[in-house]
């Protein structure tokens, strides 16, 4: 992308940042399968000597390759993405055993950029745009099973309904084209189970 | 009920109709086997689940499954694909709900 804008099109618009697969902001379609540019060599993906290069998709363009991210980002919120302390300043540190299954679980999701590919590729998005999505529902997922976190039972109805996790068909096409090995379908199955357990006991 | 506990209420019946679905499909395929194995004629089948009452509760069973998964199941397809939502889609899915019971309990009542 740097070679076509400093070489060929100098007005070409895309995104990067820290070009080592951290930022998650150089996410785009290439040959038609959403990838971090940074870390995709042009030699493994180019197909019979062309790579065509396009924005992400599900999401508005705002130039060229450059698409607003606002609408997957507000899908973080709605799933109650922020970690809501029960703790202060004032308290001890929470004492989190590495070995407790919630935070193997959480350890297994955290490490999301937000780059937007898992998005960009899942087709309950294409057909549903107000669904929340692999990235967000991730997020929830990581949070519900944080000891510290106040803000389960609320969590866990933002995450449920029609457009929330049970809306999943399990195709797993975010889980194949995470970058970072992720597994958002594993998370998203948590969430289920959860939510199913939530409404069994009548706390939705 | 809230919006939410409805859906995920809709979500479970649906997992658990498929549950009991994948059972009844498999004794209903072992029970056509048997049946065109010994060359059971359809005089033979009725007297035998004339003479039994577990033939037509698990029938019935199977259509409840059946009544209860297919308008869970196409409800998502409509919701996705065709953008029908709210009170209509609900409503279009609870007739053809009543349709396949209707129909399938008529068919159980036939063997019972």
């Amino acid at each position: 992308m740097t070679h076509v804008q400093r070489h060929v099109d100098p007005t070409l618009a895309y995104r990067f940042a820290c070009r080592v697969g951290m930022c998650g902001s150089c996410a785009m379609t290439v040959n038609g399968r959403a990838r971090w540019t940074c870390r995709t060599h042009v030699d493994a993906v180019a197909d019979a000597g062309r790579v065509e290069i396009a924005p992400l998709a599900h999401l508005p363009i705002v130039r060229d390759l450059v698409v607003d991210m606002s609408r997957f980002f507000d899908r973080w919120a709605e799933a109650r993405g922020a970690f809501v302390p029960t703790a202060t300043r004032n308290d001890a540190f929470a004492v989190v055993p590495p070995s407790a299954p919630a935070r193997k679980a959480v350890d297994a999701a955290i490490e999301c950029i937000g780059c937007g590919i898992c998005y960009a590729s899942c087709d309950v998005v294409a057909w549903k745009p107000e669904y929340l999505g692999p990235a967000a529902l991730n997020r929830a997922w990581t949070l519900v099973n944080d000891a510290r976190d106040g803000a389960h039972a609320e969590r866990l109805r933002a995450v449920a309904g029609d457009a929330g996790c049970h809306a999943c068909h399990t195709q797993q096409t975010c889980t194949e084209r995470c970058p970072k090995h992720l597994a958002p379908t594993g998370s998203i199955a948590g969430l289920k189970r959860l939510v199913a357990r939530a409404a069994l006991k009548g706390e939705l | 009920m809230t919006p939410v506990a409805a859906a995920t209420w809709r979500w479970l019946a649906q997992r658990i109709s498929a549950a009991v679905l994948a059972a009844c499909v498999l004794v209903h395929l072992a029970t056509i086997l048997y049946a065109t194995r010994h060359g059971l004629s359809t005089e033979a089948i009725l007297a035998r689940t004339h003479a039994s009452r577990l033939w037509p509760a698990f029938y019935g069973l199977f259509v409840v499954a059946v009544a209860v998964h297919a308008p869970l199941g196409l409800r998502v397809i409509l919701d996705e694909w065709s953008g029908l939502r709210g009170r209509a889609l609900d409503v279009l899915l609870l007739l053809f709900a009543l349709a396949l019971l209707a129909g399938g309990l008529r068919a159980v009542s036939a063997i019972a």
